[in-house]
């Protein structure tokens, strides 16, 4: 892609292919068809200038960052090579969130996932009914994190929450859930699913209306029962889907914050700290932005690996 | 669809075109006028009294202009390191509500030396300010930041359910505090506390019980003495009290305890004046006393916020005026007066005016008595973060206060940097 | 309707388990969907006392306007307003544009480096916002963005998941269009232009709502390019209830609502578009 290249005027500039700042569509004729090659940058110019100026270039600055023992706004940033690397992987407390982290993904994404499938086909129908449910289902996902992050650890709050009155209404007594160390982390990726799971059905309502009715009638003539369809003709057709669905979702989920920080701060004890948190706590609470870097590049890797095995478990083959 | 497209681009057009207008830096001079720019994190009650003290200034004179931004504690920590980095950031700001995150800001020479102190008109009168605030903004003989704000914690408890109780008065001492908190506690908690007692994010109440009880979390080097003798008694004393008697329910945050209080479903809290006005509106009968005396004596923890220069101000001499002005005999006084702080002046301390409101005099009174948190102490963000939180949240759901302040002790030590 | 046909083996593995008892778990997840909305909306009203006194109600016992009084006197409340419009609005129609237009190249163009530039955009994805922050503000710093509209909306203008979005939807355009165009004599920018954006108006109706959606609930960007009042969004002033000791929880649940109610209208209105625009990507 290199071999034609040229420049503004009609100079040959050399092997680079720096797409020009003009649109194909004004050139006059006869350049256009020199251009024609080309194009396609020009149509990712400004959403890769944007992503690599505000998102890749920063995440290449924050691995420098990591190599030095970083502090914002310190005249000295003393090179420390790998070892905040290597601290990390002693530090009690980032492993403790990454298990959080992994608790959370791995329990909000499988319920997600079981829960959107099943309401998408429970309400796939046309009716009012389903059309009325569906709408309700997907509202909690129009709300900002924050907002309804406060508002459920109001809701779950001993004294003044809903559920404890509901359950004192009962006899028992109210539950301090957002302050036990075993009922924290359950509590908040209740929250996320609740909040996600119209998202979810959405995105299976999509995938389910996709497959082609043939393959249902080719199946039940050699004789498939209900259950084998599903197993056989409806899961293996919404394949893509579930793998869109289960990485979007997983690379949500990795990187929880508003949720965790509005609802318990990462507390108690640490029992709900995940990564982002830490990375939060260390970057901005306690100044040490080159750790805090470190455990971002350690995240980063986490979310590339996971998603690598994820396609390579569904065999995504899409691409080309 | 086509004949959108010019549309958005000339919509897009104009809102840049009115960005680069109205987006230009606040802080600058015009016409003379010097305009400063203050960023705080004071969002509660007491906002308003700030916000006056600028108004005030403002109205005094006719040279600087003075424009206070108030924005979360959490937003100013993010920003405020990167921005005084940049130099865009604002002339003036309280870094944290925590006045040991000044340290940072020193150690990165962020934050400007006060040099304009004395007894004059415009001079930031520093001999009769608090000299324990003042010692805790002073870094190698320099003094880097002037209180915002001062305040004590006082105990303030509902006067119907001491009555219900049958007790007549607020304790005075440590062991009428611990006595009243069992007599409080109805039916182990489930209907009532002794004691609202937060254990985060909130303003620091265990350090008092800890005090009243003869304990202490470090000495004087760094290093920590929560694992003596006397440290283990201290936290030992009161987690009995919280895991076998109930008196306070476990891991609450500063905001779940004053909700708790406010609904009447404890009958004390230790907090500071800005907690008064929610109180009151919240119905009860409150009655606020001095914190019970202590083993060695009264005490009682004392908080205040830093307000700093930063190094890249274009008007150092204009700053320090603002701040010569806030700290200023009068103007405290009226600060005192409209939000029940305490004054952070000494001067202030016989003013009959503040001796004689109800609120003020009981916080002003325990002025003396009162104890930073962590002062000056290498990391104490993290100590506390890493250390003293967890610790609490460990011992108060059950497990052995020996074991967990060795464990602590160490991570204290590693952080401090002490060696023993 | 075919769909119903379709789903008929599924469909009828519910009725085996009893169609009542579906809409009995669906009744109640319905329900578990509303109420903490009803809870935030009628805690608004709420005062303190009677919040602590009946923690069973979902319905106030008696009224209160202060959380709303509250807002309206401290915020620029209609400030606050256009800045979140113009914020969201602006940034919603730029990344509409810039996502179909790289989203176009990479389904529909042939060329080397494809493939490295999608991976690029996806892996965008994975990076927490938490960790560009200081460097992203001293770029910002640079360009003299700070507390400015474009600093707000530029490195906003584009998304990776939007892009992503699009391109799955493009790809599954028969490409007879494309060709058939091209014997026309039409160039790139026209195909994309005339034959594609026109066909994917569902998907672009999807990606625009949910980008809207994020952006006007966006609270930590807003905060971190704005420092004066004037330039604040409604999430962002909002925060100024909250705090270590801030206790009104009328005044936090009236804002949370406040926040709400412009997304709800809009919700209200388009979810019909919505609903069948995602439904509609045949998302691969």
């Amino acid at each position: 892609m290199t071999a034609d290249t040229i420049g503004r005027g009609g100079v040959r500039r050399g092997g680079r292919a720096l797409p020009p700042a003009v649109s194909t569509d004004k050139l006059p004729e006869s350049r256009r068809r020199r251009f024609r090659w080309q194009p396609a940058w020009l149509f990712m110019a400004p959403s890769l200038l944007i992503l690599g100026v505000f998102v890749i270039w920063p995440i290449l600055v924050s691995f420098w960052y990591s190599l030095h023992n970083w502090t914002i706004g310190a005249t000295d940033q003393p090179w420390v090579g790998l070892g905040n690397y290597v601290t990390l992987f002693k530090d009690p407390q980032f492993w403790n969130a990454l298990g959080n982290t992994l608790e959370f993904t791995v329990a909000s994404v499988i319920l997600l996932v079981v829960l959107g499938f099943l309401t998408a086909v429970a309400l796939m129908g046309e009716g009012l009914v389903s059309r009325i449910f569906r709408s309700t289902y997907f509202f909690p996902t129009i709300v900002s994190l924050t907002s309804i992050g406060l508002v459920w650890k109001f809701m779950l709050d001993p004294s003044i929450g809903l559920v404890a009155g509901i359950t004192q209404f009962f006899g028992a007594a109210p539950i301090g859930w957002l302050q036990s160390t075993t009922l924290a982390l359950p509590a908040v990726i209740f929250v996320a699913v609740w909040k996600n799971v119209g998202f979810t059905m959405i995105i299976f309502l999509a995938g389910l209306k996709g497959v082609p009715q043939e393959r249902y009638e080719a199946a039940q003539l050699d004789g498939a029962n209900r259950r084998q369809l599903v197993r056989y003709v409806t899961l293996p057709s919404i394949r893509p889907t579930i793998l869109f669905a289960t990485i979007i979702l997983t690379i949500q989920s990795l990187q929880v914050f508003d949720l965790v920080y509005v609802m318990t701060g990462g507390g108690p004890i640490f029992t709900t700290d995940t990564l982002v948190t830490q990375i939060f706590r260390d970057g901005f609470v306690n100044f040490q932005t080159g750790y805090a870097s470190a455990i971002s590049w350690v995240l980063f890797a986490v979310i590339m690996a996971i998603s690598a095995i994820l396609l390579r478990v569904f065999r995504y083959n899409d691409v080309d | 669809m086509k004949r959108k497209i010019p549309l958005i681009i000339g919509t897009v057009g104009v809102m840049l075109a009115l960005a680069a207008c109205s987006g230009a830096s606040p802080s600058g001079q015009s016409g003379g006028k010097v305009t400063l720019t203050v960023w705080t994190g004071f969002t509660g009650g007491d906002r308003p009294g700030y916000a006056q003290i600028v108004k005030d200034f403002n109205a005094s004179q006719s040279k600087i202009k003075v424009v206070m931004d108030v924005e979360p504690w959490d937003t100013i920590q993010q920003k405020l390191p990167s921005a005084w980095l940049t130099g865009q950031g604002p002339d003036l700001a309280a870094p944290s509500s925590d006045p040991n995150v000044i340290a940072q800001y020193v150690k990165t020479n962020s934050v400007l030396p006060i040099t304009d102190t004395g007894s004059g008109a415009s001079q930031i009168d520093v001999s009769n300010i608090a000299p324990a605030l003042i010692k805790e903004f002073t870094y190698s003989n320099k003094l880097y930041a002037v209180p915002a704000n001062y305040a004590t914690l006082s105990l303030y408890y509902n006067k119907t359910e001491f009555a219900a109780a049958g007790i007549a008065t607020a304790p005075t001492t440590l062991a009428e505090f611990q006595a009243d908190a069992q007599k409080l506690t109805l039916g182990g908690g489930t209907k009532q506390y002794g004691l609202a007692l937060a254990d985060n994010a909130t303003i620091q109440m265990w350090p008092i019980l800890q005090w009243m009880s003869g304990g202490d979390i470090v000495d004087a080097t760094g290093c920590s003495v929560l694992q003596t003798p006397a440290g283990q008694n201290s936290l030992k004393t009161w987690s009995d009290l919280v895991v076998n008697n109930k008196i306070a329910p476990v891991g609450l945050t500063g905001a779940e305890a004053d909700s708790l209080f406010s609904a009447g479903k404890a009958a004390m809290e230790m907090n500071g004046p800005w907690a008064a006005p929610g109180f009151k509106s919240a119905g009860i009968n409150l009655g606020i006393a001095k914190i019970p005396v202590g083993v060695s004596g009264p005490v009682t923890l004392g908080s205040t916020a830093p307000l700093a220069i930063s190094a890249k101000t274009k008007y150092p001499q204009q700053a320090q005026q603002f701040l010569a002005y806030y700290t200023s005999k009068a103007v405290q006084k009226k600060f005192s007066l409209a939000t029940g702080f305490p004054p952070i002046r000494t001067d202030l301390a016989t003013d009959p005016q503040l001796l004689a409101d109800p609120i003020i005099s009981v916080f002003a009174s325990q002025v003396a008595d009162a104890r930073l948190y962590l002062p000056h102490l290498t990391n104490a963000t993290q100590v506390d973060a890493n250390g003293y939180v967890p610790l609490i949240g460990q011992i108060t759901r059950g497990k052995s206060v020996a074991t967990q302040t060795a464990a602590i002790a160490k991570t204290i030590n590693a952080l401090t940097g002490c060696s023993s | 309707m075919s769909t119903s046909v379709r789903l008929a083996p599924i469909r009828r593995r519910w009725r085996s388990v009893g169609p009542a008892f579906k809409w009995i778990l669906l009744s109640i997840g319905l329900l578990a969907a509303l109420i903490p909305f009803i809870w935030m909306v009628s805690g608004s009203f709420r005062s303190e006392s009677d919040l602590f006194h009946n923690p069973a109600s979902l319905f106030p016992t008696s009224w209160t306007l202060h959380g709303y009084q509250g807002i309206w006197q401290e915020l620029p409340f209609l400030r606050l307003l256009l800045n979140t419009f113009i914020f969201a609005g602006v940034t919603t129609a730029l990344c509409l544009l810039f996502d179909s237009m790289c989203a176009y190249a990479l389904a529909r163009l042939r060329f080397r480096g494809r493939n490295i530039a999608f991976w690029l955009v996806i892996a965008t994805l994975m990076v927490p916002f938490q960790v560009t922050l200081i460097p992203v503000f001293i770029e910002l710093f640079h360009l003299n963005w700070l507390n400015t509209y474009q600093g707000l909306i530029i490195p906003r203008a584009t998304s990776a998941f939007g892009i992503f979005l699009l391109r799955q939807f493009f790809v599954s355009i028969p490409t007879e269009l494309d060709e058939a165009a091209r014997i026309d004599g039409a160039g790139h920018f026209r195909i994309y232009w005339q034959v594609i954006l026109p066909l994917a108006k569902p998907a672009l109706a999807t990606v625009a709502i949910l980008n809207f959606m994020n952006l006007w609930n966006d609270l930590l960007w807003p905060l971190v390019v704005t420092s004066s009042p004037d330039m604040r969004t409604l999430p962002a002033g909002l925060t100024l209830f909250g705090g270590e000791h801030v206790t009104d929880h009328a005044v936090l649940l009236a804002g949370a609502t406040i926040s709400l109610i412009p997304l709800a209208l809009a919700f209200f209105f388009a979810q019909r578009y919505f609903v069948a625009g995602v439904a509609t990507t045949g998302l691969k």
